[in-house]
């Protein structure tokens, strides 16, 4: 017998729940800004109405511990941190060669991951290079989907100086965060570099030889080879810049992306909620699910490909050079 | 740093959260990525070692099947060979018993037909004695007169000797 129905429901059960949700959607619909420009104050009460949102970039601060300003995105970070160390810790006391439910969640999510790095980096650096993306990645994804439980941005607590403040507020959206990353990123980027290369890797930004060999050819007497190795080093000199200057600005593209996206999807959720308050904002939070995770590729992903390219592009471009 | 503080960073923040995530790296290092990979490692490895076993154990298995189908062979070549010996055999042990019986029999016939004539020759002896005697002792008797005893006697056996029912053997 072919079973009736759709979604699991069956066919009255689906229009009953249909109406319920139409019905729901209304009354958002009258009880937002939109609905009160359109129909009027149909006599509602205020409770149902959200207020306008007035989002702010600093993070508010919740409390004071030691004299040092702890926010509330800082709140949030802690308590991604202790989830996702609280399971690992759990499945970790207790590991098997056949996996539970909870191990294998772990190992597939680790499994991925390592997976990524090995295919972008190769199976050698790829394993050397996936503690830190592992950790950026799950850092970035479980903010941002932390931040789309109920109690971020809703839940007020007065601190210490009688302000009414945020209790939670998703860490990706407090540019500290982002910006803390990135350094992060940028430092295992430079240590990776000097620790595989040596000083080689810092002669890519300072990149002096061709100016001292032209120097040398000058002193020698040869005039025009001496100043054509000049010019070429001056430019081999400025390029060194501008491949250094070109870190500090990938600290500040990769904070910004993060930083940008993250309080973009954050705004569009509290204007969604705003408008219209309910349901009109689930297509959103399902789109900041795909967001979260998509900022947590990139971001880890960008910077696996930086510490690929620091460990090896000298070797791979002076070869090139001489073939 | 006017701007800088409008878009929210905030040094004490960055600091906090600096030491966030170096702390977030060193827990996560310590519960999840080190020994999830050992785990990894471990079980690639098992696997790896439990497909070559199997590899192993699988050509093993074809190298019995082998075996043991020759030696069934064999045995059931050796059984066929057996048995055709052992009626082969059995033919040769019964024509030779016949054989034995066969001659037995014939030794034993021949050593009765022996027995039979000695009897019959001790047979005709004695009776010829005994007649030779009562024919002398009739002829005394009718002749009244003693003749020469052994020109009688051979005169007698001349007599019985062409008898055709007293002949010897």
């Amino acid at each position: 017998m072919p079973k009736r129905g759709c979604l699991g429901f069956s066919f009255p059960l689906l229009i009953v729940v249909l109406l319920a949700f139409l019905a729901l959607f209304l009354l958002g619909f009258a009880t937002g800004p939109l609905g009160k420009s359109i129909l009027g104050n149909v006599g509602l009460p205020d409770w149902l109405s959200v207020s306008q949102p007035h989002p702010e970039l600093p993070a508010e601060v919740v409390f004071h511990l030691f004299g040092f300003p702890i926010t509330n995105s800082i709140v949030a970070a802690w308590i991604t941190i202790v989830i996702l160390v609280g399971f690992s810790f759990v499945v970790t006391r207790r590991l098997s060669i056949v996996p539970g439910r909870r191990q294998a969640l772990l190992e597939f999510i680790l499994g991925a991951l390592l997976d990524f790095c090995q295919r972008i980096a190769g199976e050698k650096n790829g394993r050397r290079f996936f503690p830190i993306v592992a950790t950026i990645f799950l850092l970035v994804a479980f903010n941002a989907w932390l931040s789309l439980l109920p109690g971020f941005g809703s839940i007020l607590i007065t601190n210490g100086e009688g302000e009414s403040v945020h209790l939670l507020r998703a860490a990706n959206t407090d540019i500290n965060l982002p910006l803390a990353l990135a350094l992060m990123s940028f430092i295992s980027v430079a240590y990776f570099g000097l620790r595989s290369l040596g000083f080689k890797y810092l002669g890519k930004f300072i990149n002096v030889g061709q100016f001292l060999e032209g120097l040398r050819q000058l002193a020698r007497g040869k005039l025009m080879a001496g100043l054509n190795a000049m010019f070429m080093g001056v430019i081999n000199i400025f390029i060194g810049l501008v491949e250094a200057l070109s870190e500090f600005v990938r600290i500040i593209s990769f904070t910004l992306r993060l930083f940008g996206n993250m309080t973009a999807g954050e705004i569009l959720l509290l204007m969604a909620v705003f408008l219209i308050p309910f349901l009109f904002a689930l297509p959103f939070y399902g789109l900041e699910l795909l967001v979260g995770f998509v900022q947590a590729l990139i971001f880890s992903g960008l910077t696996l490909i930086f510490l690929t390219v620091a460990v090896t592009s000298h070797e791979h471009e002076e070869t090139a050079q001489h073939q | 740093m006017e701007g800088l503080a409008g878009l929210g960073i905030s040094l004490p923040t960055l600091i906090a959260q600096v030491v966030n995530f170096v702390i977030f790296f060193g827990l996560l290092y310590l519960f999840a990525y080190k020994p999830i990979l050992k785990m990894l490692d471990e079980r690639s490895k098992r696997v790896k070692e439990s497909m070559e076993q199997t590899e192993h154990i699988k050509e093993q298995v074809a190298h019995a099947e082998e075996e043991t189908k020759k030696r069934i062979e064999a045995a059931s070549k050796e059984g066929h060979e057996i048995v055709a010996q052992a009626v082969r055999t059995g033919e040769e042990v019964r024509q030779r018993a016949q054989q034995e019986a066969k001659g037995e029999g014939e030794a034993l016939i021949a050593r009765a037909r022996v027995e039979i004539q000695h009897e019959r020759d001790d047979a005709i002896d004695e009776l010829r004695k005994e007649f030779a005697d009562l024919t002398i002792l009739a002829a005394e008797k009718v002749i009244s007169r003693s003749l020469d005893k052994e020109a009688h006697r051979q005169l007698i056996d001349k007599v019985l000797s062409e008898s055709p029912t007293l002949k010897k053997g």
